[in-house]
């Protein structure tokens, strides 16, 4: 086939309505936004190819090109969404490329040519079908276009000083802290799809309080003198991105407890700063991934995976622990990748051996798959007590 | 009444008459040729080079559209998804039995027999709001009149060695095949085949090609340009793309080297002693070779460029077209508009510009 650039586009465009269509579909049933946005990348990311580079290097196009072609598009429409941090799931976005790229096959290869019986000779032109595709796929993307923006949570600027708490969150919407903005007693977010940004917590049983909602982000938020937990999470799903929280001379709290969340899909701890409290960063029964943290003067243990918890601790930092640095406890499944634990320290006052400076353990149960991780200055660098076992592999196999 | 005519019943004409099916009933359409087999001349000139495979791919067929092509019925009837692998690959070429098969079930199932009208037509003449054919009145005429004749070249007209590739014809011990396109390297591996000591006579190398045009100029990508070309150059891109030419590939290769090794095949530039002489030199190429057509640009003063008549991109003759009537060239004659007319798919081209000039006329 040898395709005309307004041939390649309008065959492209009248073969993503019907997977367009789809993905709106599956955005509604899911509550999600990804769909949409890996079609619109898709649309992209073909759009672009299309008049870049594949209208020019391929004067005529055998059946079999669109593999390659079809790999070179899935390859950047990957690095675009996890460039961008669009968190679309791998598997349910390998299909929905897959299926889009099945539509265009057949579409083009016999779809086409029984709607438009000049299809191959107007070099994939569709006529007056094919500016009805256009206009359909314009319009479906300018009615997902309006559906977002009239979704858009509102935003609720908190100015700075400082303001009494607990402030409990009982809507959608964002609560964007300006520079100096400190609410005292805590937070409570009690609705779903609630982001909160920039904000200082002083105080409060927990400092923020994430329990059964869907769709919480936490982003740049500091923590500080919470009597219990700096953010205590149960039962929900959550991202919390760039925080600080100051646990010092809280024995009993964890910096981050994330729990019971396990049938809520992947929670996310990010680029979070953590000093002191009992456990720095801590999950049970969840799926939560804990990259690039830095938690230090813990006094239980700094990353703590348990009670049936299935996880990935990754460029993690832990310095100056109790006991132990990295923990993987109670039947769960942990992978532990490029962490750097350093100067764990015994828990003698304890009289525990089992907590005798361990860099990473894994316990009751448990089993924990690690891959170049560096331990420094632990009397224990790796320690798996009460059935537990280490694999030494970058393949957890789950 | 049939309003509708197509002048001609071979392959060309056949073809154009599945796409005029999409949109008219048998009724409605009259065929004039002289065989109701569809298939007949094409059928003595592939038996007469032994010619087992198609060149053309899975959609070399007579379908109004490329879907399903012969790939897909290959698949279905031997139960296998090679053919459509094939296909995907380009590699797919039918056999010349699964074509003729092809040409007979559509024969059957489009009612083509029910509109041939058994006429040789010897004049078509433009009157108001539409054409006469022999006393008949029609509104739109597709001429396919297939090729003129075969190109013997005058120097062996009178030879009593030679012979046309495209009539019937054995082997003598030694053979000279004059002409490069796919008919004479087809010639040339028969005729080895057939344990003579052959020689290529040729006045250039043949190009290697899948196809006989190159395939940009299937579509509007090639065609666009091609179209926009002022006359003069458009004749001499015409003549490049109908240049010999035939397919790349070891199965052409290998005999050849192995005969040139043992002596038994070689180039030259004139004719030798050979008992038997080949003509691959394929057939005549100009409007004046064919009576209709000539008598047609004689009594309408069309315009003609070279050998070619001259005609709108979408095949229809310019001048005799209009919104009420359609004169359109399908096959060989219709290159002007589509280099690669003289096959299947340049008769299907011709088949769905005509069908679309007759669905837009305002007096249907």
């Amino acid at each position: 086939m040898s395709y005309t650039l307004r041939g390649r586009i309008e065959s492209r465009l009248a073969a993503l309505l019907p997977v367009l269509l789809g993905c709106c579909v599956l955005a509604i049933a899911l509550r999600q936004w990804w769909p949409v946005e890996l079609c619109v990348l898709m649309a992209a990311v073909g759009l672009v190819l299309d008049v870049q580079l594949w209208d020019r290097l391929l004067p005529y196009q055998s059946a079999w090109v669109i593999l390659p072609l079809g790999l070179v598009e899935l390859g950047l429409v990957l690095a675009i969404v996890y460039g961008a941090g669009l968190h679309a799931p791998l598997g349910p976005a390998l299909l929905l490329f897959a299926v889009g790229w099945l539509v265009s096959f057949l579409l083009a290869q016999a779809g086409y040519p029984l709607l438009r019986l000049s299809y191959a000779e107007d070099g994939g032109e569709l006529g007056r079908a094919g500016a009805v595709a256009a206009a359909g796929v314009l319009l479906v993307l300018v009615g997902s276009a309006a559906t977002w923006y009239v979704r858009l949570p509102p935003v609720v600027h908190l100015a700075a000083g400082v303001h009494q708490g607990p402030i409990v969150i009982h809507r959608r919407e964002v609560l964007q802290g300006s520079p100096g903005a400190v609410v005292k007693g805590g937070i409570v977010v009690a609705h779903d799809d609630v982001h909160i940004r920039n904000v200082t917590v002083l105080g409060g049983q927990n400092g923020i309080d994430v329990e059964n909602v869907d769709g919480t982000v936490l982003d740049g938020v500091t923590v500080q003198d919470a009597k219990l937990d700096g953010i205590h999470v149960r039962s929900a799903d959550i991202v919390i991105k760039n925080c600080t929280i100051d646990m010092l001379g809280n024995k009993i709290g964890q910096g981050i407890d994330i729990s019971f969340n396990m049938d809520m899909g992947m929670s996310m701890v990010e680029g979070c700063t953590i000093v002191g409290g009992m456990q720095g960063i801590t999950t049970h029964s969840s799926m939560t991934d804990i990259m690039d943290n830095r938690v230090s003067r813990t006094t239980g243990q700094a990353i703590s995976v348990a009670e049936m918890s299935m996880g990935m601790a990754m460029d993690n930092e832990v310095r100056d622990a109790l006991g132990v640095g990295l923990n993987c406890d109670d039947q769960s499944m942990c992978m532990f990748e490029h962490n750097t634990v350093i100067g764990t320290r015994p828990d003698i006052a304890s009289g525990d051996p089992s907590r005798g400076g361990v860099a990473v353990q894994a316990s009751f149960y448990s089993e924990a798959s690690l891959w170049r991780n560096r331990l420094v200055a632990n009397p224990v660098s790796t320690d798996a007590i009460t059935s537990s076992l280490f694999r030494w592999t970058r393949d957890p196999g789950w | 009444m049939a309003d509708v005519a197509v002048v001609g019943s071979g392959l060309a004409g056949f073809t154009a008459y599945q796409t005029l099916r999409r949109g008219l009933e048998p009724g409605e359409i009259v065929v004039f040729g002289t065989d109701a087999d569809p298939a007949a001349a094409w059928r003595v000139r592939a038996a007469a080079i032994r010619q087992h495979a198609m060149r053309s791919e899975s959609d070399g067929h007579c379908r109004a559209s490329t879907f399903p092509g012969l790939a897909f019925q290959g698949m279905l009837r031997r139960r296998s998804v090679r053919p459509l692998l094939e296909s995907v690959l380009d590699r797919y070429h039918p056999t010349v039995d699964e074509f003729l098969a092809h040409v007979e079930r559509r024969r059957e199932r489009s009612g083509w027999d029910e509109s041939i009208v058994p006429r040789r037509v010897e004049r078509v003449q433009a009157v108001d709001d539409g054409f006469e054919i022999d006393g008949n009145l029609f509104r739109h005429v597709l001429l396919a009149p297939g090729h003129p004749g075969l190109n013997v070249p005058d120097e062996l007209r009178d030879d009593a060695r030679a012979v046309h590739s495209y009539e019937p014809h054995e082997y003598q011990p030694t053979v000279t095949v004059v002409g490069a396109g796919l008919a004479a390297a087809t010639e040339w591996l028969n005729a080895l085949a057939a344990g003579a000591e052959v020689v290529s006579v040729r006045r250039r190398e043949p190009e290697r090609r899948p196809l006989n045009v190159p395939r940009e100029y299937f579509s509007r990508r090639g065609l666009a340009a091609f179209h926009r070309l002022p006359a003069r150059e458009r004749i001499e891109r015409l003549r490049a793309v109908a240049a010999p030419s035939y397919p790349a590939g070891r199965e052409w290769d290998e005999p050849l080297e192995r005969a040139g090794g043992e002596g038994r095949f070689r180039v030259e530039s004139s004719l030798n002693g050979s008992a038997q002489v080949i003509c691959a030199t394929g057939f005549l190429r100009s409007w004046r070779h064919d009576p209709l057509l000539a008598r047609l640009v004689a009594d309408h003063d069309l315009a003609t460029a070279g050998d070619w008549i001259v005609l709108d991109p979408d095949s229809t003759v310019p001048g005799l077209s209009d919104a009420t009537r359609t004169l359109a060239l399908a096959g060989a004659p219709g290159q002007w508009a589509f280099p690669a007319a003289d096959t299947l798919a340049g008769a299907r081209y011709a088949g769905h510009r005509f069908l679309r000039r007759i669905q837009a006329c305002r007096t249907r």
